[in-house]
């Protein structure tokens, strides 16, 4: 009942909270307070709305922003699902090796410290101009954040697991299974989450610098709107790109917290 | 128990407090918003007065500080990085304006120069009101003007040589590239250097759009290694990328696209506020005049311009008067309404103009 009565309450609260958001937004569009050129740069909602269905139904170019979204997330998954492994397989042989952990933690510190798009250049002359670039930055985006979460995890795992484990003749990639990644769950989840959030929004401006026409994404149809001052369309766009990571926050990442560390009684 | 007896009451409060709490959020939020609003007044004010004190150390500053409302007499103007740019430098460098403006008026103006990024931006900032003038590529000018951002052109600026280059020989025309996944690296999906290329494919006799899904969005410089180390196999640039590509033996070029746009044609045009135009008419004289004076000088003595513009260009003094006499500076438009027109024939913008009077001021030559 009290769970209950406390999760009506944080929807009432998040509800107010967006309409009062949306009041404010509506308010500005229409007083005019951005100018005389308001309607063009600063679109109330009605307009927005209507250019979210037109994204949809006529595009850009003859392509609806489906085929944009598609593309995209497609380039998201493989680099996300790759740099998940990535950030597994460092942090794992980090605990396996002493010399590894040594490389590999001076290799995180630099590389996390380096935003994707100012490697671009670098990245176009290796792997030349292909989507894969795209995978590459978001690989780029996830992995160091996800193996410092997973590597501190490791790190904090009590030492008397790690010695119950080992009397149990777990060692090597048997104890890492075994003992290690589940008593690190929530540090792995925080590393997903953090994760996801970078990747998305690398992608996003990795699009908007470098587009592939042959292969566009979300990034690129921004960018499109912007050259052709279509505003409210990329207002509408930016919805889209919230509504995306909503769902992904909501839809995937809250139950796999919910199936571990809130049902292992490790974070409320 | 007793943990849970404890934790009802104070729920029982906290209720109450939550309610309170969210109220002060969504307050907050509206005094935020407010706030923005009146320090963008106070702004102006201070702005105003700035301008009044400005005026009073002028001759008769007062009289004028009145009779202009008591607004400041500032200009906010925009400009991109490149040759084609080279006499706004000159502009900036010999304050052509806050001269004119003075003995025109024998007031001061305080000139802003801000160097953006794209003409996209520009827009932008004229339609929010931040900037009073801008200088951009010839087709955002006119995606501007027809979407109603507030501006015309009141001056053309350069022309420039384009040119598209390939690493591959077996591309010679665009038969070869038509269909194939070759690459083709420009500076951006919908940029004057993609207009050129559907200009260059419809005068070939294809489709204007039949090579939209080869293109790669790169900037002019990041283009040129890709050519460069094999990764794209064409990259259409303008000057001066495209004279250091001319200069590399393993290049060659694809001539549709230099022909179809010379450097005759506008490349980079101005484009000012109306708000300006119809407020200020003394000020947007001076700015005509001004840009008009530095066009003068670069072609006069493009030895003197050379040594000023090479510094903000990074080319060495020599490479920059060459650069130099190969493009052309002038004030008159020319090829900017039949731009127009295709752009709108093949659906780069959704309204067409009705004629050339509708994208430029009164002031402005050519066509």
């Amino acid at each position: 009942m009290e769970e209950k009565k406390r999760r009506m309450h944080a929807l009432v609260a998040r509800a107010v909270f967006v309409v009062a958001l949306l009041g404010i937004w509506e308010y500005v569009a229409k007083s005019g307070m951005m100018g005389e050129k308001s309607e063009l740069i600063f679109p109330s909602l009605e307009v927005i709305a209507d250019a979210f269905i037109k994204n949809f139904v006529q595009g850009f170019a003859g392509m609806s922003l489906w085929v944009y979204i598609g593309n995209s997330m497609r380039l998201l998954l493989e680099g996300l699902l790759l740099g998940i492994v990535l950030a597994f397989l460092l942090s794992g042989l980090s605990m396996v090796s002493k010399t590894f952990y040594d490389i590999c933690n001076l290799v995180i510190s630099v590389f996390d410290l380096l935003p994707g798009v100012a490697l671009l250049p670098v990245v176009i002359i290796i792997f030349g101009v292909k989507p894969g670039v795209i995978v590459f930055l978001v690989v780029h985006a996830v992995l160091w954040p996800m193996a410092r979460n997973v590597l501190d995890g490791f790190l904090a795992v009590p030492q008397i697991y790690i010695e119950a484990g080992m009397n149990m003749g777990l060692k090597g990639v048997s104890l890492l299974w075994g003992v290690y990644i589940p008593a690190a769950t929530s540090y792995i989840v925080s590393g997903l989450k953090v994760g996801w959030a970078r990747a998305w929004r690398g992608l996003i401006s990795a699009e908007m610098i470098f587009g592939v026409a042959s292969c566009p994404g979300i990034g690129l149809y921004i960018n499109q709107m912007r050259t052709n001052m279509n505003n409210a369309e990329m207002y509408a766009t930016l919805v889209v790109i919230i509504i995306i990571g909503l769902v992904v926050q909501y839809g995937v990442l809250s139950p796999i917290e919910k199936c571990t560390v809130k049902k292992w009684g490790m974070s409320r | 128990m007793l943990y849970k007896n404890k934790f009802k009451k104070r729920k029982g409060d906290s209720i109450m407090k939550k309610h309170l709490r969210l109220l002060a959020v969504c307050l907050g939020i509206a005094v935020l918003a407010a706030g923005c609003g009146n320090s963008g007044q106070a702004q102006e004010a201070s702005k105003g007065q700035e301008g009044t004190s400005q005026d009073a150390a002028g001759q008769d500053g007062a009289a004028q500080a009145d009779s202009a409302g008591g607004e400041a007499v500032t200009l906010n103007i925009a400009y991109q990085y490149g040759l084609a740019y080279a006499p706004l430098s000159i502009v900036k460098e010999q304050e052509l304006i806050e001269k004119a403006y003075e003995e025109a008026t024998g007031d001061q103006v305080k000139v802003t120069w801000n160097q953006m990024s794209s003409g996209a931006d520009i827009n932008t900032g004229i339609s929010a009101g931040s900037i009073d003038a801008g200088f951009m590529g010839v087709g955002p000018a006119v995606t501007g003007v027809t979407k109603g951002v507030g501006y015309k052109i009141f001056t053309n600026l350069s022309g420039q040589e384009h040119g598209m280059m390939s690493n591959d020989e077996n591309i010679k025309s665009f038969d070869d590239l038509i269909g194939s996944s070759n690459q083709i690296a420009l500076v951006n999906i919908g940029s004057f250097q993609h207009i050129l290329l559907a200009m260059a494919l419809e005068n070939a006799g294809h489709d204007p759009h039949a090579l939209d899904s080869n293109i790669v969005a790169m900037a002019h410089p990041d283009g040129m290694a890709a050519l460069e180390s094999g990764n794209v196999s064409c990259h259409l640039t303008s000057s001066p990328y495209i004279f250091k590509e001319r200069e590399e033996g393993n290049l060659h070029e694809i001539q549709d696209v230099a022909d179809a746009w010379g450097v005759d044609g506008s490349f980079i045009v101005g484009v000012a506020s109306e708000k300006m135009h119809d407020d200020n008419p003394e000020l947007y004289q001076v700015l005509c005049g001004a840009i008009k004076e530095a066009v003068d000088f670069m072609n006069e003595s493009p030895e003197e311009a050379a040594k000023i513009t090479c510094e903000f260009d990074g080319n060495s003094e020599a490479d920059e008067l060459a650069y130099i006499q190969k493009s052309k500076y002038s004030i008159e438009t020319s090829g900017v309404f039949e731009l127009a027109s295709f752009m709108a024939r093949t659906e780069f913008i959704e309204n067409a103009p009705k004629a050339y009077e509708d994208l430029v001021f009164d002031n402005v030559t050519g066509d």
